[in-house]
């Protein structure tokens, strides 16, 4: 079964419909790649799948066992995160907070985090303060918690803005890391176009209330990519 | 040392205040960890002024203050919020609305009914005397609860403050966090303002949080930082305004700064870059600071308090006038303290610590009894006064009520009939001073001979201007004098039968006069040729300026003798020396 099953959905805000017509699924393991313009829809979409949003029709389904509340989100920071005085290792154990059952962590939880900063390369960075490392460094740490939240799927909003080409190309290759050898599925919402081709596995392209979805290939063939290349404005 | 200790442990008034003011700085110090971090501090800002509001339209209403205002201030905490979370005004501007609204509001309600009294000035600025023994059962609550939640939703409300989405995404229930950290911090900000005052008691939210996060690199060590500086700032503060004779929102919130202060020198000491010279001597450094801070914080403690210690009779008074009847009559025999400093505005003065004590301590006490010091019957009542004479010149004297005159702009509602100003007659200050006499004599028999020498004489110069004056009021018959300010003499104007028109009554800290009273005094002064508009000592005299400049006379003072300008009072001039300058200006 299908771990995301999105047939014939159609989203808004304020009572303003800003997509309608959106067909998906994402299978376990799969790294789906969410792309299109400002406006299209897809911030409010990643908003349906984390169930802060109802759908306007349709259907959104989680499938496979999966929780609203399992899912490992990883959010556009916000200016007041850049100076925030907490060690890493606290940033990263909140990820835990929907596992946790009493007032603290579990020892079992902790080592989760522990876990987790070790798969990132992080570790060694614990006890340092989340607000004096660099984007890259910042990134990898949210990444763990959403990794803390999560053991089926990864959603990643606009991943590395801000990031200069090294970071950003050091960050794909974690997530695309993580995704293979850890076998967690990942949605990206990007404007990268070229790594979303790279990257992914399948593309859904929001536009104009319509979209497409398939895989890489086919995407390659559709004439929404050729038009969203020759327009030039991406790419 | 010692002293202080005594001084805070025999006085239920300064235990209360301490209690209160830890829990309360407790409280602001854990939720000003997340309301600061989020970017909500005005909040407190907002929530502080709409909370003056509130106590505002109480006092005027007449209700219980603290079961009126923490309702308003609660629900305005939710507008807040739910104006921010609904983006129909962003954050910013929503407290800035509601925060000069809700004190517009206030200043309206009380200019309206009451009229800028000491309530409604304490309420602004604090006043360590507000803790009663309801405040403190509710502070303690409070702060329990806030603890309580704060620990068991500590991982919680960490989520929250860090990053609302992924706390939301991961089913945090993100909104009902918020709505319980805006309701604490608005009863917080109720029970804790009227100590603080309304404009000063969101520096402790934001003070403490600020300061901690200079140094510290966890979530975990702010909040307790916090919580420490926010304890020992207020503690420190505390200390700070009794041996300064400050009040102690201010002091506080100055012991604050001067932690920020070195603090922020202690963080930019320890992240001194590697290439910078004084890299090496970081440690040296941090530690030299952290001797500085804890030296600093320990000086208030040192030396006792600046009290003279009695050898002599001790005689307080509280304004100018009983002060200069207790000097003239006690001579060099005993130490005469006037509470009030030369210079300062009587009608909303407010006692600080060491002027409590030093009532506490004296022989003999002479106060008013009217409106501007209301406080000190509250005082006495938890005193022991067995071994105190009191003189309250009001009941000396035979009281009149205050009266409008025609042409005066009215103040609704008085809390006090009575005009307090009784000794502008000088009849009165002749009883009053007889009276200051008999309780020197009873606290100090020895000198007894003396002291009454003395008030004979002061009340024969005393008898003199007496009949000068009715000579005055007989010459000037039919003739009305205006006083383009507070009229505080009605004592004086019914004694000797003189005529006035004046702005406003005589305890109004009314300074806008509305433009009717000036346009109906600008045309009797015209009407009768008037050559001299008089003010009131001390007054600014800008409606007594804005009379004389339409009606082309000259502007004259008239001394109150309520209170004394710092120059007037070294060149030691006296009730009589004053009242011989009101002769001279009245039969000009």
């Amino acid at each position: 079964m299908a771990l995301i099953e999105c047939k014939n959905v159609s989203l808004g805000y304020e009572h303003h419909v800003v997509a309608t017509g959106i067909n998906f699924t994402a299978e376990s393991g799969d790294f789906l790649c969410i792309v299109g313009e400002n406006g299209s829809g897809k911030s409010t979409l990643v908003k349906a799948i984390l169930g802060l949003k109802e759908t306007y029709s349709g259907h959104l389904h989680l499938g496979d066992g999966l929780k609203k509340k399992q899912i490992g989100y990883l959010p556009q920071q916000t200016t007041a995160q850049r100076d925030f005085p907490a060690s890493v290792a606290e940033v990263v154990l909140s990820g835990c907070l929907p596992s946790k059952t009493g007032v603290f962590y579990s020892r079992a939880l902790r080592k989760r985090a522990e876990d987790n900063m070790e798969k990132l390369d992080i570790l060694p960075l614990k006890n340092r303060c989340y607000r004096e490392l660099s984007g890259g460094q910042q990134q990898r740490v949210l990444l763990a918690r959403a990794l803390c939240a999560t053991e089926k799927l990864l959603l990643l909003d606009e991943p590395v803005t801000g990031l200069d080409p090294l970071v950003t190309a050091e960050f794909y290759s974690l997530i695309s890391k993580i995704n293979r050898s850890l076998g967690i599925t990942v949605l990206m919402v990007s404007h990268d176009l070229s790594a979303c081709l790279a990257l992914g596995t399948h593309i859904l392209h929001m536009q104009n209330g319509s979209a497409f979805f398939g895989t890489v290939e086919a995407y390659r063939q559709s004439d929404l990519y050729r038009q969203f290349t020759e327009g030039g404005s991406h790419g | 040392m010692g002293e202080l200790l005594n001084f805070f442990v025999s006085h239920s008034f300064m235990l209360r205040a301490l209690l209160v003011g830890v829990l309360i700085s407790l409280c602001c110090a854990l939720l000003g960890v997340s309301l600061v971090l989020k970017r909500f501090s005005m909040i407190g800002d907002g929530l502080s002024h709409v909370g003056f509001g509130a106590l505002a339209i109480a006092c005027a209403a007449n209700v219980a203050p603290l079961y009126f205002s923490i309702p308003i201030v609660v629900l305005a905490a939710f507008l807040l919020l739910a104006m921010n979370e609904k983006g129909a005004l962003k954050g910013d501007a929503a407290i800035a609305l509601i925060s000069t609204g809700a004190l517009a509001v206030g200043v309206m309600v009380t200019s309206m009914t009451t009229g800028m009294n000491v309530d409604i000035y304490n309420y602004m600025f604090g006043s360590i005397l507000a803790m009663s023994r309801g405040d403190v059962v509710l502070s303690v609550l409070l702060s329990v609860a806030v603890i309580v939640l704060f620990c068991v939703f500590y991982e919680e409300i960490f989520a929250v403050t860090f990053d609302e989405s992924f706390a939301k995404a991961t089913g945090t229930r993100v909104k009902a966090y918020n709505f319980l950290i805006a309701m604490l911090t608005a009863v917080t900000i109720v029970v804790g303002m009227r100590m603080m005052g309304a404009l000063l008691i969101s520096s402790l939210i934001i003070f403490p949080t600020v300061t901690s996060m200079r140094v510290c690199k966890s979530f975990r060590r702010v909040v307790g930082m916090s919580v420490l500086v926010s304890v020992v700032c207020f503690v420190l503060g505390l200390v700070v305004s009794v041996k300064l004779e400050a009040p102690t929102g201010a002091s506080v919130v100055c012991v604050n700064i001067a932690f920020l202060a070195v603090f922020a020198l202690l963080g930019a000491v320890l992240n001194l870059p590697q290439r910078s010279k004084l890299f090496r001597f970081r440690r040296v450094l941090a530690v030299l600071l952290v001797l500085l801070l804890l030296c600093g914080a320990a000086l208030p403690f040192f030396g006792g308090i600046d009290i003279h210690e009695a050898k002599k009779l001790s005689v307080v008074t509280t304004s100018f006038a009983p002060f200069d009847f207790a000097r003239a009559v006690c001579g060099d025999d005993a130490e005469v303290t006037m509470l009030l400093s030369p210079g300062e505005e009587s009608h909303t003065f407010e006692p600080t610590p060491g002027d409590l004590l030093q009532l506490e301590q004296c022989d003999v006490f002479v106060y008013g009894g009217g409106e501007s010091d209301a406080w000190a019957d509250d005082i006495l009542s938890s005193l022991d006064t067995s071994k105190k004479q009191i003189v309250r010149m009001m009941d000396v004297v035979e009281l009149q009520e205050e009266q409008s005159l025609e042409g005066m702009q009215e103040e609704e509602e008085e809390e006090e009939p009575y005009d307090e100003h009784v000794w502008t007659s000088v009849f009165n200050a002749q009883k009053i001073t007889a009276a200051v006499c008999d309780a020197v004599c009873a606290a100090d028999s020895d000198h007894a001979a003396s002291f009454r020498a003395r008030a004979a004489d002061y009340t024969a110069q005393m008898q003199a201007l007496d009949d000068a004056f009715f000579a005055l009021a007989k010459k000037k018959q039919g003739q009305s004098f205006i006083v383009g300010d507070r009229f505080p003499f009605q004592y004086f104007m019914t004694r000797y039968g003189f005529s006035f028109y004046a702005a406003f009554p005589g305890c109004s800290a009314e300074s806008d006069a509305n433009p009717h009273t000036v346009g109906f005094l600008i045309d009797k002064a015209k009407a009768q040729q008037t050559p001299v508009i008089f003010k009131v000592d001390l007054s600014t005299g800008a409606v007594a300026n804005t009379i004389a400049a339409a009606s082309g006379s000259r502007v004259e003072t008239l001394y109150s003798c309520h209170v004394i300008s710092a120059e007037d009072f070294a060149n030691g001039e006296t009730y009589v020396t004053l009242m011989q300058r009101n002769l001279a200006a009245l039969d000009a």
